[in-house]
């Protein structure tokens, strides 16, 4: 059964060629989906072998439904993985693979087979269980490997870029597959990738790993609203930064004074805006600016504005036309402003 | 076209010389075999020298030695082998390298010598175990050269075969072995589990490959038994080493007949060989 999973100050350094981390908590409830999000190297497939007991942390504990597991061997920790590469057994048929973890528990033949039929069936690769793995596409590959994961039932689903090897209409095709099987099966799922939108459209908190430290650890629509810092607001797209000084419920800017949509502490500050929240209107926090750049991107355009000493990046609907050189009121509403740390 | 042409051109230089030394040694041989020997007067092409050898005791009791030394060697090397890399392959590549890549630059001819110098009864071993009292005197030290078990023939091809094996398993054991090991530890598998039904079946094909090689090289070789072996039964190429030396000419048909045999029989593993590498080959 899914299970509750905890991280508590975990390291792991001294490490060879593992990146490092330095004092990771957080806590995945039952039945979450929870994306290990940040750039290469940054530690987030370190923190996943160390849940899956390939790694031993260095120090801080990793629990599982509340019992401690660091000396608990990965074979019995019911933590079943999804590497980046598919990693059939070559010498086995496909639903050997999949039936592979249930044999090991001392499932008998018959039954392995037909749980192993069925999670083939479940991953949409009915009809391929006498098939060679090297039969098969990567794509497909990728299916018998989490069906082979699944048929478990783990208290853990560990994926590690499972799709980053896939092409783009795979990829899709395969992120809509995990989320019908995580809500299906209800499974406790900790996702390692680098993608940011893979993150956003597939987990329901996000884990924001820089340089092995926890950055931010929140539902998705939070690293566009009300991001940490400035480069968790950079990871996630943000070009707007505006430096102030906080006063009375607003900040004094290049801009001008600036109304604030929630009490900031008095002193300097940075801003920031989503391009989207930039209006084209006059106001309150309404100031004049020149379009200097203008890209056409389908359902948007994009628009640099020059202001008073900073540049302000705008996206705005695509029936808005504007043209280079163009001077505009531009209006950024106070409860779209965020206060970074 | 024009890259094949090139290819073709750079192997010339090699395929000359094994054209030349190796295909057209073996063609002499059969046709010195067949009783095609001018310079004694013999050009009448005759199976004489098949049909001798083949109703000839010796040569059955040559063939059975030489079946037991290869098959013994190789299988003791081929488990130490297997062995020895598994207990290596967390360790550094330096410690490999020095364990394994020595013994394999060291010669065969080198190595026998060692070996006589050590397990021979008037040797280190023999006089060591004297002096600890394990034998009365060195003299009663088991004999381990020309005996009848041609111990000293096996210790000198399984120290020199088992690096050779154990850097071909390590090779394997360290790619993709290791990662499918990973995934069958998540899935619940015990270290033996791992061990039997993953690593085992992924190893095999190299383990047999590489054993194959060692097989059909000590079928074939001449050095290590011609010194360390007993006189008689010998193995098969000290067998039709001695028939060549013969001062009578007309044996010469006998020593190339043993040859082509010794040919055959290592030409049908190494087509058994070829078959594995490219399964191998499909796989990885």
């Amino acid at each position: 059964m899914s299970a509750r999973l905890e991280l508590e100050n975990v390291c792991h350094r001294y490490g060879g060629d593992e990146p490092a981390l330095e004092n990771l908590s957080l806590a995945v409830e039952p039945g979450e989906l929870v994306a290990l999000l940040g750039p290469s190297g940054c530690g987030k497939t370190t923190a996943l072998k160390v849940v899956a007991g390939l790694l031993r942390p260095t120090a801080g504990d990793v629990r599982v439904g509340g019992l401690s597991v660091v000396g608990t061997p990965p074979e019995r920790r019911e933590a079943a993985m999804v590497f980046q590469k598919p990693l059939l057994f070559p010498h086995m048929s496909v639903a050997q693979n999949v039936g592979f973890g249930l044999r090991m528990r001392g499932t008998r033949k018959e039954e392995a087979g037909r749980r192993a039929e069925e999670a083939l069936r479940r991953v949409q690769m009915d009809g391929f269980a006498g098939r060679s793995p090297e039969e098969l596409s990567g794509g497909q590959q990728q299916r018998v490997a989490l069906a082979r994961a699944l048929v478990t039932e783990p208290r853990l689903l560990l994926l590690d870029e499972p799709f980053s090897a896939l092409d783009a209409n795979l990829r899709e095709e395969m992120r809509e597959l995990v989320l019908r099987l995580q809500r299906e099966g209800g499974h406790t799922t900790v996702f390692v990738t680098h993608d940011q939108e893979e993150a956003v459209i597939l987990a329901g908190r996000i884990a924001l790993i820089f340089d092995g430290r926890l950055q931010m650890y929140d539902r998705p629509e939070a690293f566009y609203d009300r991001p940490a810092t400035r480069e968790v607001a950079r990871f996630f797209g943000a070009t707007n930064f505006i430096e102030g000084l906080a006063k009375n419920g607003s900040a004094h800017t290049p801009l001008g004074d600036l109304k604030l949509g929630r009490p900031a502490p008095p002193g300097a500050l940075t801003l920031t805006i989503r391009p989207e929240a930039v209006r084209l209107e006059g106001g309150e926090n309404s100031f004049r600016a020149r379009v200097i750049s203008a890209s056409y991107l389908g359902t948007q355009v994009h628009y640099e504005l020059q202001t008073a000493g900073t540049a302000l990046r705008a996206a705005l609907p695509p029936h808005v036309r504007l043209a280079v050189g163009d001077e505009v009121t531009a209006r950024l509403p106070a409860e779209s402003l965020w206060v970074l740390k | 076209m024009g890259g094949r042409l090139k290819i073709a051109l750079l192997l010339t230089p090699a395929l000359v010389v094994i054209g030349v030394l190796f295909a057209g040694g073996l063609v002499v041989a059969f046709v010195q075999s067949l009783g095609y020997v001018p310079a004694i007067g013999m050009t009448d092409l005759t199976l004489n020298a098949y049909r001798e050898i083949l109703s000839d005791e010796d040569f059955f009791d040559s063939l059975v030695l030489t079946l037991y030394v290869s098959g013994v060697s190789t299988g003791v090397a081929t488990v130490l082998a297997v062995v020895a890399a598994l207990a290596l392959r967390r360790s550094s590549g330096r410690v490999s390298a020095v364990v394994f890549q020595l013994p394999i630059t060291i010669p065969h001819l080198v190595a026998a010598v060692g070996i006589a110098l050590i397990v021979g009864q008037t040797g280190l071993g023999a006089r060591l175990a004297a002096l600890l009292g394990l034998v009365g005197e060195p003299g009663d030290f088991p004999a381990l050269l020309y005996d009848e078990y041609s111990v000293g023939i096996i210790l000198t091809y399984v120290w020199k075969e088992v690096p050779f094996i154990a850097l071909v398993v390590l090779a394997s054991l360290r790619g993709v072995a290791s990662e499918l090991e990973d995934v069958a530890r998540t899935l619940g598998a015990g270290a033996w589990q791992r061990f039997w039904y993953v690593v085992f079946p992924v190893i095999s094909p190299s383990v047999v490959a590489a054993s194959l090689l060692v097989f059909a090289f000590t079928f074939g070789a001449f050095e290590v038994p011609y010194l360390l072996g007993k006189s008689y039964p010998t193995i098969l190429p000290v067998m039709a080493y001695n028939e060549y030396r013969d001062i009578d000419l007309s044996a010469r048909p006998t020593a190339m007949a043993i040859n082509v045999l010794i040919a055959l029989i290592t030409g049908a593993v190494a087509a058994l060989y070829l078959r594995l590498a490219r399964n191998l080959g499909r796989r990885g």
